[in-house]
């Protein structure tokens, strides 16, 4: 058990190697695209600050929580964009037959397919991540800790929405698009303070569409730290993933291959 | 000798969808079931060079996904070497090999030598047997030139190559090859057979290939499986079918004039050489092409003979 641990880390961090390779054919674009997104996520949160800066606080919040947020919501996010990003291409895999080839390999297909993309601009968000952490006057050895936890336990999450709603594919056909929308909702849900949300809102917010884990709950732990808040939200990360990667063996029961007969 | 694939009224349904015509029909979609496989049973024994034939849509490439464990049957039962392969997919992939012509295995944008080094990883294979088993491929297959390129800059018969390289990087007992030869030129495709021949021999591999282009069973494989629409309608030796099915040829002659003449040869009474001496007396032949009725057509005499 523990040798095949360790043996599936050393592969993780070979693919990781080859995915660096790539991504510095072009050394001069690689940093150029880090720069420009950190770039790109600072004014969108120059947006919020100018709102913040105007309004004082929205229920409760201030910039400082605000901005934890953007840390972890961001941390999560690059921890999915560079080591496990390729789980997005996976309706298009189902639909045109090529996960074949991740299927025939002696390790997991969904490890492999989860590690075969990595966008390397999104070390910018990990660069926004802590540059927010640092902003938000919350700063501190226990703080810095629980953001990095909060931050992996939101990637488990953020991960398993994105591996669940890849997974209708293996039922109905061109969800690519789909996937991509309900994704996109999931996170526009997860970057507004999440004290906007109120009573059925808010269970809506921790349950179909957990956006509060990317919010609410991280935040709260960092904030004022209890232990049933990371309590919850461990159970429901092992919750998501479980139900997601149930649901993508199931559905490989009906992976037809790229043989799915259609008339026009 | 050693039975090592068992298939036993394999069938594999695939449910499509049919859109109706007219606005009332407009959410509601029709299903339909199409057999894809239809209770094909065969054994293949170790080492044996199987040619798997038929027409598109046969169904040929339905029966390797669910030999490689790519695809569950809707029912019957298969075993290679000796496991269920849907419900052995990890271990039984450290013994079948597949090569996919329309699919590749190696990584878009990485040299070649770098996808060989990630399969090593991915099979688990030690650092010294990897190398060694890379280096008698390499010089099997001929690619030395090519390892440091990147895939997305090879030809499509450069990467056929190396697509099997990789297939045999773990040295697999089972090779499954999906007409590995589509798209190729006649060169190329040569090549290709030699190679697959050579390295079968040379490491008692099994094979099992697909391909709607006779001469790729002719050239390479001892026995040949025929499905039709799913169903096993031959399975015999290479010389069987070509003494049965394979003595008419096709010739096409093109004279000095530019006139192209064509003409069918039945080899059990006139070797195409002496076809060939009499055209030549007749024309001035400037170029010359014999091929094998199309498969088509050698389905349709074994149902009229059956």
């Amino acid at each position: 058990m523990v040798a095949k641990f360790i043996n599936l880390c050393k592969l993780f961090f070979y693919i990781q190697k080859s995915n660096l390779k790539t991504a510095f054919l072009n050394t001069g674009d690689a940093l150029v695209n880090v720069l420009m997104m950190t770039i790109n996520n600072l004014s969108f949160i120059f947006m919020w600050w100018v709102i913040f800066h105007n309004k004082g606080n929205i229920n409760g919040w201030t910039f400082s929580e605000m901005a934890l947020l953007f840390a972890v919501s961001n941390n999560a996010f690059a921890t999915y964009a560079l080591f496990a990003r390729g789980i997005q291409n996976l309706p298009e895999y189902i639909s045109n037959g090529n996960l074949d080839n991740y299927l025939l390999t002696p390790r997991s297909s969904l490890f492999i397919v989860s590690t075969s993309e990595s966008t390397f601009a999104n070390w910018g968000d990990y660069l926004t991540g802590f540059i927010m952490y640092f902003l938000s006057g919350y700063v501190g050895w226990k703080t810095f800790f629980l953001m990095l936890l909060t931050s992996f336990l939101a990637f488990v999450i953020l991960y398993s929405v994105r591996l669940i709603v890849s997974c209708f594919a293996f039922f109905t056909s061109d969800t690519q698009r789909l996937g991509d929308n309900i994704f996109m909702a999931f996170l526009t849900f997860g970057m507004q303070p999440a004290t906007i949300f109120t009573g059925w809102y808010k269970i809506l917010f921790l349950t179909i569409i957990p956006a509060g884990f990317l919010s609410l709950v991280p935040v709260r732990i960092i904030t004022e730290f209890e232990w049933k808040d990371l309590l919850l939200m461990i159970l429901a990360s092992i919750f998501f993933a479980t139900v997601a990667i149930r649901f993508y063996h199931w559905g490989l029961k009906y992976y037809s291959s790229g043989n799915r007969f259609g008339v026009r | 000798m050693e039975e090592i694939i068992k298939v036993e009224q394999l069938t594999k349904k695939f449910k499509i969808q049919k859109k109706t015509s007219g606005f009332k029909n407009f959410f509601k979609s029709e299903y339909k079931n199409i057999i894809a496989v239809d209770k094909l049973s065969f054994v293949i024994k170790k080492g044996e060079r199987v040619a798997f034939i038929g027409p598109n849509g046969a169904g040929k490439s339905t029966t390797i996904k669910m030999l490689s464990s790519i695809l569950y049957p809707t029912s019957g039962t298969a075993e290679v070497m000796g496991m269920t392969p849907w419900d052995n997919r990890k271990k039984l992939s450290y013994n079948i090999g597949t090569v996919f012509g329309q699919r590749s295995q190696l990584w878009y944008n990485l040299p070649v030598q770098d996808s060989f080094a990630l399969l090593g990883k991915i099979y688990d294979i030690d650092e010294i047997k990897f190398k060694r088993r890379l280096s008698k491929l390499v010089k099997l297959f001929e690619i030395r030139d090519l390892l440091t390129h990147p895939t997305c800059s090879l030809s499509l018969g450069q990467r056929m190559r190396c697509e099997i390289v990789a297939s045999l990087i773990h040295n697999p007992q089972v090779l499954f090859l999906d007409e590995p030869t589509i798209g190729l030129d006649v060169t190329a495709k040569e090549i290709i057979r030699n190679l697959i021949k050579k390295q079968a021999l040379e490491e008692e591999t099994t094979l099992l290939l697909t391909s709607h282009d006779t001469d790729d069973m002719e050239k390479v494989c001892d026995r040949v499986i025929i499905i039709n629409k799913g169903k096993l309608i031959f399975d015999n030796t290479i010389n069987k079918l070509k003494d049965s099915y394979l003595s008419k040829k096709y010739m096409e002659v093109t004279s000095e004039s530019g006139e192209k003449i064509k003409t069918e040869v039945d080899t059990k009474e006139t070797p195409v050489k002496k076809a060939l001496e009499e055209l030549m007396k007749k024309y001035h032949v400037v170029d010359m092409t014999v091929e094998n009725p199309p498969m088509e057509e050698i389905i349709k005499e074994i149902y009229r003979r059956e």
